[in-house]
């Protein structure tokens, strides 16, 4: 529909093909990510959003096809080739942040710790140092008086802020997001999103698996739709909400407003 | 009893020193090799696979006094000239290994695969992942069973009488044909394992708070 920027794409997708044994779960996935921009990534259960992402950082392999990040190919030496050593691999997920629907939070180590231990580990910076830069992230997200905590004294909402100030503090170039309110209650919902926006609007590149259909609305540049492994459309939220032309986007935001009845 | 103490006080003594000392080797060099194990089961190419589960599926499925007599008797067979304290120490560090490797294998599937994930994800080597993460959040679940099993591998050092090692068993023997006392050697023997067994849960549940620590702090 819509090219939003003609600056190269902080990642990109080319006839990306995956299965799961013989059930073919990407199918031949075309996709530029917009340097700076906001994707939102929405679909049914099951048409492949968290398969996708997964294959931008290499959770997740692909069969045919290339995935790029900033013009590199991830996970194979050359499309199609050998994969990439362990080591190149490591040192292009540096760079990648991601966060996830269960928080994923390491619980026998402090919020503090949660978010110093990549920045030592990872980044090589001394301990001291690393827990300075993860006070600061902390700080970000509004949680600069929990960082003695651990997991299990946060709340839902609390601990999805520290599993995004881990990432940030990592100073990646893209955040990946799977579903990252879904595990919430309704009341903490707004807190994550909250930090999601203030992370947009300070430039960062991101792509948003998400449910949450007032946030692409909203925030989002470009969103697109998936089904069955395929990318139907591709837009402003505006070019996919209002002006949905495809029978299959049409029925799921149908199917989305009749259980929410609200308007977006 | 007063003077049958000071008869083999000594020899019982070194007795519980042997039996300590087999004991502590064996455990240490079974969780240690257990654990290899377990690594290069998880890591390691997957060929190694069968040969790991055969190797453990074996040393599950025999006796452990079969074992140490294969090891013992049979080792020269194929050049392998043990002493008996030598080849006991081997015999417990392979018999433990395999359970240990067991009970970890059960302790690291346990821990959830997101955290793994959100590891790897940021670009953690897998050996960091590991140290890091995979054991301290494995201990929570694996303590109680790892600690059992060496209370288990306590009572395992009297079969290293079979082949003259001499711990306890075999200083309590000597001194029940010798001596035709009979009652007294049996109770020294119980008093020493129960107290013994008692210091190592003692032990193992200081481990396990410091493993848990943080799911016992709520405010
Ligand atoms: N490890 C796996 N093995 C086999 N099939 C899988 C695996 N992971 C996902 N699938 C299948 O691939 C399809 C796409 O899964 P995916 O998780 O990407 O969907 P999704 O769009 O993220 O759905 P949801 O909204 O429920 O999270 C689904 O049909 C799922 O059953
Ligand atoms: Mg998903």
């Amino acid at each position: 529909m819509t090219t939003l920027s003609s600056s190269p794409a902080a990642a990109s997708m080319r006839k990306v093909n995956k299965y799961y044994g013989t059930f073919h779960a990407l199918r031949d996935v075309d996709l530029d990510i917009p340097p700076g921009k906001v994707t939102c990534l929405i679909g049914p259960s099951g048409s492949g959003k968290s398969t996708l992402l997964r294959c931008l950082n290499f959770l997740e392999d692909y069969d045919s096809g290339e995935v790029r990040i900033d013009d590199q190919l991830i996970g194979y030496e050359t499309p199609g080739g050998r994969r990439m050593s362990a080591r190149r691999l490591r040192e292009m997920r540096r760079d990648i942040g991601m966060v996830f629907q269960q928080f994923n939070l390491w619980p026998h180590m402090t919020a503090l710790q949660n978010v110093a231990e990549g920045l030592e580990r990872v980044r090589g910076f001394s301990r001291p140092e690393a827990e300075v830069r993860a006070r600061e992230a902390l700080a970000k997200v509004g949680l600069a008086d929990k960082e003695a905590n651990h997991p299990s004294r946060l709340s839902g909402g609390q601990q999805q802020r520290v599993a995004i100030a881990r990432a940030i503090a990592m100073q990646p170039r893209i955040m990946l997001f799977d579903e990252p309110t879904s595990a919430l209650d309704p009341e903490l919902v707004g807190e994550v999103l909250g930090v999601m926006k203030q992370l947009a609007s300070e430039g960062m590149t991101m792509v948003v698996v998400t449910h949450e259909m007032g946030f692409a609305a909203h925030v989002a540049d470009r969103v697109v739709f998936m089904e069955r492994g395929e990318i139907v459309a591709v837009g402003s939220p505006r070019e996919v909400f209002h002006d949905a032309a495809d029978p299959r986007l049409q029925s799921f935001l149908q199917g989305y407003r009749e259980r929410n009845s609200l308007e977006f | 009893m007063p003077d049958l103490l000071h008869r083999y006080g000594p020899d019982l003594l070194t007795g519980f020193g042997m039996t300590l000392f087999t004991w502590a080797l064996g455990t240490l060099l079974g969780f240690a090799l257990g654990f290899a194990i377990e690594l290069l089961r998880r890591f390691g190419p997957k060929r190694l696979a069968w040969p790991i589960r055969a190797y453990v599926e074996f040393i599950r499925g025999t006796p452990f006094l079969v074992q140490l007599f294969v090891l013992y008797y049979g080792g020269p067979l194929i050049g392998l000239r043990l002493d008996a304290l030598p080849a006991g120490v081997l015999g417990l560090t392979i018999y433990g290994s395999a359970y240990f490797t067991e009970i970890l294998r059960a302790g690291f599937d346990a821990v959830p695969k997101g955290q793994i994930e959100a590891a790897r994800a940021m670009g953690f080597t897998d050996g960091v992942i590991v140290r890091r993460i995979m054991v301290p959040v494995m201990m929570v679940s694996a303590l109680p069973a790892l600690v059992n099993f060496a209370i288990i591998l306590t009572k395992e050092t009297v079969i290293l009488s079979m082949i003259t090692v001499p711990e306890i068993m075999f200083q309590t023997q000597t001194m029940m044909s010798e001596t035709f006392a009979f009652v007294e050697p049996i109770l020294i023997l119980a008093l020493f394992f129960w107290g013994f067994v008692e210091v190592i849960s003692r032990l193992g549940r200081r481990l396990e708070r410091r493993f848990t620590h943080y799911l016992l702090e709520r405010s």
